[in-house]
């Protein structure tokens, strides 16, 4: 089971993100965990997980927000704008395998 | 300029709105949302526009008790945003924080005066005036809130508490940690109340209101604020970054405070009308008339995706947005047009919400549109429905006057992005 929390302002536009992360991971058989938050509840949901990931539009924080999962041993990226836009799910499931096995 | 953007501009940003006193505000007045959303449900009732009905409510008494239920949230919006302002501050500074939020709302009780007149010019003391615990005590409970979240943090990390024998339980040594920081603070309070009261015949936050709060809300209350408010959210968000919340990071305080201003009024059964001092731009103005279907009014744009465009990729991306867009939510769309960095749609990003900001301030200063009385609802309720909540039919039909504005703006523009992009589908298709 792979755990991957979405960060956005308040948890709302990622939200569209995540549905279409679960279709395409059930479509390739992985058993995900994906949940979408607002940027608010960043450290309390970052415990225990194996990707957070932030919308672009909180992107240029990514600093700040790595300074809070990085000792917890999070792997934390922001989605690129395309993939965002197009809520491509494939796209961002590939990106958190990658983030995963480094 | 998108290096300047991207060295300058958003690290500095950057650093404003996650210094730690930004950050408690921000998070901190979220408390008062709730409360917000269910007065706004009664005060719909209480003013519901069919007279027959309120006539009945009048008749029933429940009117009455449905302003109290007004009471008791928006009056008590300060109350809410000192204690929720500490509350963040602290606990972000790692120490347990509902202490430091019951000493801030103690400290901003103990500021504000005693007493009210009332209309027949008796003196009444032993009361908390609702009056400086609403719309006009806000600025004042931002700067109290974040003040005692700092002092009492600071006297924490310094250890200046009681210190107990380590036979006692932690639990009832902890009980005693924040009597020591509490007692400074208030004590301090007390200096700060009777400066106040015996030099200038004042209180702190009649004193703030004065000085600052009122100039700052006039001044946001005009239509030279709410365009370049329109123009700031536009331009960030045009280079990629939630321009919404870093301008309302600035200014939604001072909009929240123009509404509780406009429900005064009403609450204190005077007409909401500018000659009485109602205010335009509020938080419904930028709500409802800036941001509606998200920044830059982009369901224009999204329409015209949907039923003008010939290219595969702007039909689907249109098919994709248009639900998300009537629920105010556009990122598919900046991202995904894109319009972030686009210079092909800065024009119209930029120039659709601030024709509304000009239509919509100009139809409420020439009487066409009523000013908002202070009805909120959720920032994602889709337009002309949120319109006729906030300000009746002609609120709704303003909404959906931008809207169709919206289109007509995006529509040349769209034609020659579909053009270009259809010419790229069909040549690609053509080589393969």
């Amino acid at each position: 089971m792979i755990k991957i929390r979405l960060f956005c302002e308040s948890g709302m536009s990622t939200s569209i993100l995540v549905q279409r992360m679960r279709d395409e991971a059930a479509k390739r058989g992985i058993e995900v965990d994906v949940k979408a938050f607002g940027k608010v509840a960043f450290d309390a949901e970052t415990n225990g997980i194996d990707a957070a990931l932030l919308a672009p539009q909180i992107g240029f924080q990514l600093d700040n927000f790595k300074k809070i999962s990085e000792p917890k041993g999070v792997p934390t990226a922001a989605i690129s704008m395309m993939d965002y836009g197009m809520m491509n799910g494939a796209n961002v499931l590939d990106q958190v395998l990658g983030m995963i096995k480094k | 300029m998108k290096n300047i953007m991207q060295k300058i501009i958003f690290p500095a940003v950057t650093k404003f709105i996650n210094t730690k006193a930004m950050v408690a505000v921000k998070d901190g007045t979220l408390f008062m949302v709730p409360l917000t959303m269910i007065g706004s449900i009664f005060l719909l009732l209480a003013n519901f526009p069919y007279k027959p009905f309120t006539d009945f409510l009048q008749e029933i008494g429940m009117r009455e008790m449905f302003n109290q239920v007004s009471g008791a949230t928006y009056s008590i919006m300060a109350l809410i945003a000192v204690a929720g302002i500490t509350y963040t501050y602290v606990k972000n500074e790692g120490f347990e924080p509902m202490s430091g939020a019951v000493i801030s709302i103690s400290t901003f009780i103990l500021l504000l005066r005693p007493e009210v007149v009332t209309k027949g010019g008796e003196t009444v003391g032993d009361v908390i005036p609702k009056m400086w615990t609403a719309g006009q005590g806000i600025i004042c409970s931002i700067i109290i809130g974040l003040l005692v979240g700092y002092v009492y943090s600071l006297l924490l990390r310094k250890k200046i508490r009681i210190k107990m024998p380590s036979s006692v339980p932690e639990g009832v040594s902890n009980s005693f940690a924040s009597l020591i920081p509490g007692l400074i603070i208030i004590t301090g309070a007390v200096v700060v109340y009777s400066f106040f009261h015996f030099a200038l015949n004042t209180t702190l936050v009649e004193f703030i209101y004065k000085v600052i709060q009122a100039p700052m809300q006039s001044m946001s209350d005009s239509l030279g604020a709410a365009i370049l408010v329109a123009l700031m959210i536009s331009l960030f968000w045009w280079f990629g970054v939630h321009g919404t919340n870093v301008v309302g990071s600035m200014v939604y305080t001072l909009f929240q405070a123009n509404t509780l201003a406009n429900l005064a009024l009403l609450n204190s059964g005077k007409a909401v009308t500018l000659a009485n001092g109602a205010h335009i731009v509020n938080e419904q103005f930028y709500n409802q008339f800036i941001t509606v279907t998200g920044a830059g009014i982009t369901i224009g744009l999204v329409i015209n995706f949907c039923f003008l465009c010939k290219a595969t990729q702007y039909k689907q991306l249109g098919r994709m947005t248009i639900i998300p867009g009537l629920f105010n939510i556009n990122e598919p769309v900046l991202f995904g047009t894109p319009i972030v960095l686009n210079p092909h749609l800065i024009v119209p990003f930029i120039a659709v919400p601030i024709v509304s900001v000009v239509l919509t301030y100009t139809s409420i200063a020439t009487g066409l549109v009523p000013p908002f009385k202070g009805v909120s609802v959720p920032w994602t309720c889709p337009p002309v429905i949120s319109g006729a909540l906030i300000g009746g039919w002609r609120a709704a039909l303003l909404q959906a006057v931008i809207l169709v504005l919206s289109v007509l703006i995006y529509m040349p523009f769209v034609r020659k992005m579909d053009k270009t992009a259809l010419e790229q589908e069909n040549a690609s298709s053509c080589a393969e």
